[in-house]
């Protein structure tokens, strides 16, 4: 086992600026606080409220030995592209720089910490990062090229000591992932079997960015991930489904080399659309008509990233804690860069329809998670239950069981004790 | 222009503001929402986009119901898949209430007579769960707005999010 993910550890690169930190998760009293029962399917509701384990994940999740999911090569095509998000509480540029590279750099001026760029997107190739406060400026690498009035300044002070720290950056077939701790393995060794399901939804790695819709949930960051490792909820929950009598047909959520990580594999093949009830005028929403069948992936790279390919829909999800219980999700869409017009178009209209905002399959999993949240303070526990008579993967389609795996590598992260795997209550 | 002599865009320009204000009526009315179609032409769009989106030319709209038979079809969603404001009243997922505010409106004539209708808007919407109300949007309209004898239809109607993160799911149309 190449890392010991219960200590997040590694040393500060000289070589670069960086942002990594050699700490251990220290177990202060909002650790201690929260009892975290034996067996691994009760899930504490504290931990959707303390403050204090808040700001803790922040460091040893986000900043932990884990690899982001923080865009796709097409969201940025031309040098000189960026766009803007959060790994954690660490505000970000993904940005593709002048030599054509992807790099990703702390969104905070090495002067006195102003947010260098507002806005979601834009290019930068021309003029750098400028900061608004003292015209410090950087170029796309992240290297501070100028300041304002250095005159003054103390004698040892060098424009190289004064860079962006910079995350460290891998791709996976056009995928972005990023990672502020020197610590987390190569990528392809973190990603590990998962790479089967990445196959399916990013092909080659030749998509085309057709946009993305940003949401805040209600609920804390966990609820949103575990909900997608949940397939219990999927027909009690999206009724939609049930009027148009679509059914998951076999599949299986696996959660590949659950050991070390928590990452989710969720496979299914659902009703053709010409056997559903067509209970809307425009069945184009759950027609697949650019795959062979009507397989579907539905994965969470752990701790945040979600990539999908439901019916025509392929798209990707970066999920951003804002606060305890506020979550930014962002839903992007891509098309294939080999579609026709018309099977973009499709795309286009489906995607959003179904798994968006407004998606007709996507605002009951918003009122579920806030509601969950707002009884988290009720104390006690969450369980789990469907499926969990099995200790490991696969599981069936329909089972909640793998959330547990979600919880197993969050423990490992924190340092909380590590649960009784034999033991599996409330059977 | 021609067109004056033709028709009288005094009468088209208070049709189409009572068009908005029936329109406004509806969508904030959770009980009325199956008259929301009614409101549009046959081969009419209803498009919420962010102004990100909107301005970089991406084609991923937050709603894209770009035929009569999608807007039909989004009644059917609110209704029967998610069980809001009617009928199916157990299965009530959001229970909100919204409450657009619009204004100032500002109407001009294409060529062919129809009216192009552009207003500022604010949506707040509440919930059971809060005491407080909930900004949910806040954009603009750009719609353009035929008419058929006295009667003016929606034939198509943008609304443009001013930002890029909407603030909360919701379940009625802006």
């Amino acid at each position: 086992m190449p890392i010991n993910a219960s200590r997040p550890g590694g040393t500060n690169s000289k070589a670069r600026p960086s942002a990594s930190r050699a700490r251990r998760p220290v177990a202060p009293d909002g650790l201690r606080r929260i009892r975290w029962p034996q067996e691994d399917n009760k899930i504490p509701r504290e931990i959707f409220t303390d403050p204090d384990l808040f700001r803790i994940e922040m460091d040893s999740v986000f900043t932990g030995p884990v690899w982001v999911l923080v865009g796709h090569e097409s969201e940025i095509p031309q040098p000189g592209d960026f766009k803007t998000l959060s790994i954690g509480a660490i505000p970000v540029i993904v940005i593709r720089g002048a030599n054509g590279r992807v790099g990703v750099l702390v969104n905070a001026c090495a002067h006195r910490g102003t947010r260098l760029v507002e806005g979601p997107s834009g290019n930068v190739l021309r003029g750098g990062f400028r900061c608004i406060y003292h015209m410090w400026t950087y170029d796309t690498e992240g290297r501070l090229i100028a300041v304002s009035l250095p005159d003054d300044f103390p004698a040892e002070f060098r424009k190289e000591d004064y860079g962006l720290p910079r995350a460290r950056v891998e791709t996976y077939k056009g995928a972005i992932f990023a990672t502020l701790n020197d610590a987390a393995p190569p990528l392809l060794d973190y990603l590990a079997e998962l790479t089967g399901g990445l196959d399916r939804v990013l092909g080659d790695g030749a998509l085309r960015f057709l946009g993305s819709i940003k949401v805040i949930f209600r609920a804390n960051w966990k609820l949103y991930v575990e909900n997608i490792y949940d397939g219990y909820h999927v027909t009690a929950l999206h009724t939609g489904f049930q009027v148009v009598r679509l059914r998951s047909h076999g599949g299986e959520r696996l959660v590949p080399n659950y050991e070390r990580n928590g990452h989710l594999w969720g496979r299914s093949k659902s009703t053709p659309v010409n056997e559903l009830t067509p209970a809307l005028r425009d069945m184009s929403l759950f027609d697949t008509r650019t795959k062979p069948t009507t397989d579907h992936n539905m994965m969470v790279v752990f701790p945040s990233g979600v990539v999908t390919d439901y019916f025509d829909t392929i798209q990707l999800r970066y999920v951003i804690p804002l606060d305890l219980d506020r979550t930014q999700i962002e839903f992007a869409f891509f098309g294939r860069t080999t579609d026709t017009d018309e099977a973009l178009w499709h795309r286009v209209r489906q995607g959003p329809e179904v798994l968006g905002p407004a998606g007709a399959i996507t605002l009951e999993d918003a009122a579920a998670l806030e509601r969950v949240q707002l009884s988290a303070t009720a104390r006690g526990e969450n369980v789990v239950l469907k499926g969990t008579a099995k200790r490991f993967p696969p599981y069936r389609h329909v089972d909640e069981a793998p959330i547990r795996h979600f919880y197993h590598a969050y423990r490992r992260l924190l340092g909380f004790p590590a649960p009784d795997t034999q033991k599996a209550d409330g059977r | 222009m021609a067109l004056a002599g033709r028709v009288d865009l005094g009468e088209r320009r208070q049709a189409a503001l009572d068009l908005l204000t029936q329109y406004i009526r509806i969508v904030d009315d959770p009980r009325r929402i199956e008259e929301w179609p009614a409101l549009f032409s046959d081969d009419a769009e209803y498009i919420v986009i962010t102004r990100e989106n909107h301005e970089r030319n991406l084609p991923i709209a937050v709603i894209r119901d770009d035929s009569k038979d999608r807007i039909a079809d989004r009644v059917t969603i609110i209704r029967e898949f998610w069980g809001a404001g009617g009928r199916a009243a157990d299965r009530h997922y959001n229970d909100a209430w919204p409450r657009h505010v619009v204004g100032p409106v500002w109407v001009e004539f294409s060529e062919s007579g129809d009216a192009l209708v552009g207003a500022n808007f604010a949506v707040y919407q509440s919930v059971q769960v809060d005491v407080a109300p909930r900004l949910l949007a806040v954009g603009e309209y750009k719609d353009v707005v035929e008419f058929s004898g006295a009667t003016a239809t929606y034939k198509a109607k943008k609304v443009i999010l001013d930002t890029s993160v909407l603030q909360d799911v919701f379940v009625y149309p802006l």
